[in-house]
């Protein structure tokens, strides 16, 4: 029984490497041409795939079209609610795509000739292209009933930026003994578990600066994502399930539905409990994909853009791309981790499609993080391959999956550590 | 192009570079498998920290042994890797492992290191560590690169070696004699320096530049 010495076996295996390594250099370099690239929306799938051009051609012609001088990542605005973390800690500039040789153009889409092959901006400016890339992430569906006007007094909070910073004062001005309402969307939208870690954190804010303080989360749903993992955490630090719980989280079949929301009055109104007074209201609305996605003819009855799952090509009009949250991208959720990781696949394809190569075969991650509370985090991952018979991008069967509910507080801790890792790398990865 | 050229070296490696373009039918290329690794450990596998270890640059041997051993989730704990590894065949995984050994280990995420500790590390470090991680944890032909990795990664990884919940036993790529070697380094580490001394090893490798 003699066991490999690893010393040798790699000194052996590094040289083998070396051998092969050598004469591949001589066939390195770019293959295609120029093409130009226009890519609407420097969000985490606009961006990514602005980057990943770059990388796998930089020869490419990559215009980004975006309205914001900067970008709020949504992700991680929770921990601004709970004033763990400040708005600028959250917000990602565009110059690490400048420095890669994407022209980053401040202004917004108005509308896009996909015959002609132009997008038109609000600034008067035309940028013709090869490919775009259309990645306006999602806009709201307000709904009859909610009275919110501009979302000045109630926010949605569910773009990160200037609404964060408006719901982190209401909090911050909320006494003690208040109750906080979060209406929580319904099917699909961003980020599934967002209102539950929202609701989480800001309870964590309640219980360490004025614990007699509550959070009421009205849902549209009758589960939501993570739930098991978010109703431990909440029985463990929170009190749930008791008379003195922090947040009390009302399905929709128990509320018997929503009738009216009001920003004058601060009120939600529900069948079951009549109008109801809050001292601050986070109403996130049903949503549907980005408004430029709609204009532009490339979504479907439901508000939401088709595509071709491996390239993320429009099913609606050939030359167009589309992805991260306003795509169809089924079974993949409406995470950052996933419009990151499909605007790799996006760019891949786009590359090989200008060089007129054959399209390689994707593939695909999710890995998304939610904090609890203090040292308590927790996640879901999933790696999928594309299933052409069934044209969905599937999990691989016994792979992913959420945390496990008895995971010890040493694993819970970690979580968090990886979750502020993640943060930082999804970052640098999508915007450089 | 430093891609095409790590492609070609995880390809290459895997099925002698006959047939690229065959290849990518089939299974996903190395740097579209990798690239899915990013958004956690940092863009080419150089993690900007906090604790997300860097990948780039380690040995091909030992990324494949780390990640099989998380898919196989009993000699290696996680929070979220045994849940990842799984998801990828063996093929996979070594064209993974292929991609990220031939990137360099990057060192840009900042790491709040105590210079007193890192000092008193060193020390320890020549002392206990050095015949494996060489070169001050610089070396990574043999064992996995320490110097500049993330601290609290380190950190749980010794605590898990402590615990015996990362198996140095169980562990198929080692000879006895090397696990013999390591278990006596670490019982040192703790019996000789104890917790402190243990701070100190990981200052001193977290602060490598």
């Amino acid at each position: 029984m003699s066991k490999m010495n690893r010393r040798n076996f790699l000194k052996a295996g590094a040289a083998t490497g070396a051998v092969i390594a050598a004469p591949s250099l001589a066939n390195a370099g770019s293959h295609g041409g120029k093409g130009k690239i226009v890519v609407v929306g420097g969000g985490v799938a606009g961006a990514t795939t602005a980057r990943y051009l770059k990388i796998g051609n930089a020869d490419l012609d990559v215009t980004l079209i975006e309205p914001k001088a900067s970008y709020h990542t949504c992700f991680m605005s929770n921990e601004v609610l709970e004033g763990a973390r400040k708005l600028s800690q959250i917000e990602q500039s565009f110059d690490g795509l400048k420095a890669m040789g994407v022209k980053v153009v401040k202004d917004s889409v108005k509308s896009i000739d996909a015959k002609g092959k132009k997008v038109m901006t609000a600034g008067g400016s035309t940028f013709g292209y090869d490919r775009c890339v259309v990645a306006p992430g999602i806009d709201f569906k307000v709904d009859g009933f909610a009275d919110v006007g501009d979302f000045s007094a109630i926010t949605h909070a569910w773009k990160a930026g200037p609404q964060t910073a408006m719901l982190r004062k209401q909090l911050e001005a909320m006494p003690d003994g208040g109750t906080f309402c979060i209406v929580a969307p319904p099917n699909p939208f961003r980020c599934p578990p967002g209102p539950y870690e929202r609701a989480s954190l800001v309870a964590n804010y309640f219980k360490h600066h004025k614990p007699k303080s509550k959070v009421v989360i009205i849902d549209r749903k009758d589960k939501f994502s993570k739930m098991g993992l978010f109703t431990g955490a909440w029985k463990n630090l929170y009190g749930y399930g008791t008379d003195n719980s922090m947040i009390e989280w009302r399905s929709a079949a128990s509320t018997g539905g929503i009738d009216s929301i009001s920003a004058k009055d601060m009120t939600v109104e529900t069948l079951a409990a009549g109008k109801e007074k809050f001292d601050v209201i986070n109403y996130i609305p049903a949503q549907k994909a980005g408004m430029v996605a709609e204009s532009a003819g490339l979504t479907d009855e439901k508000g939401w853009c088709p595509v071709d799952k491996t390239t993320f090509e429009s099913k609606m009009h050939a030359g167009i791309h589309v992805l991260g949250d306003a795509s169809v991208a089924t079974k993949m959720p409406k995470s950052g981790y996933a419009a990151n990781s499909q605007g790799k696949v996006c760019a891949a394809a786009i590359v090989a499609l200008m060089a007129g190569k054959e399209v390689g075969t994707p593939s695909y991650v999710n890995t998304c993080y939610s904090i609890a509370g203090d040292d308590y985090g927790f996640s879901v991952a999933a790696v999928y391959k594309y299933d052409a018979e069934k044209d969905i991008i599937a999990g691989v069967k016994g792979a992913g999956g959420l945390t496990p509910a008895d995971a010890s507080a040493e694993m819970r801790r970690r979580e968090v550590e990886f979750a502020y890792s993640w943060y930082n790398n999804i970052c640098k990865d999508t915007w450089g | 192009m430093r891609k095409s050229m790590t492609f070609a070296l995880a390809a290459g490696a895997l099925m002698g570079f006959v047939s690229l373009s065959s290849a990518q039918a089939a299974d996903a290329s190395a740097s579209m498998l990798a690239d899915t690794c990013n958004g956690c450990h940092g863009p080419d596998g150089v993690s900007q920290g906090p604790a997300a270890p860097t990948i780039a640059g380690m040995n091909k041997f030992y990324l494949v042994e780390s990640m099989k051993a998380y898919k196989m989730g009993t000699n290696r704990p996680s929070t979220i890797m045994q849940r990842i590894a799984k998801g990828y065949t063996d093929s996979e995984i070594d064209a993974i492992a292929g991609y990220f050994s031939a990137k360099k280990f990057g060192r840009v995420a900042m790491q709040n290191t105590d210079a007193g500790a890192a000092t008193k590390g060193q020390a320890i470090a020549k002392d206990l560590c050095e015949s494996c991680h060489e070169k001050e944890g610089y070396a990574a032909e043999d064992y996995p690169v320490l110097a500049g990795q993330m601290m609290p990664y380190l950190k749980n990884n010794l605590v898990d070696f402590n615990s015996g919940a990362r198996s140095i036993d169980n562990n198929p790529n080692m000879s006895d004699k090397e696990k013999r070697k390591k278990k006596r380094a670490l019982e040192d580490l703790m019996a000789k320096h104890g917790d402190d001394g243990m701070a100190a090893v990981l200052n001193f490798y977290a602060s490598r530049k």
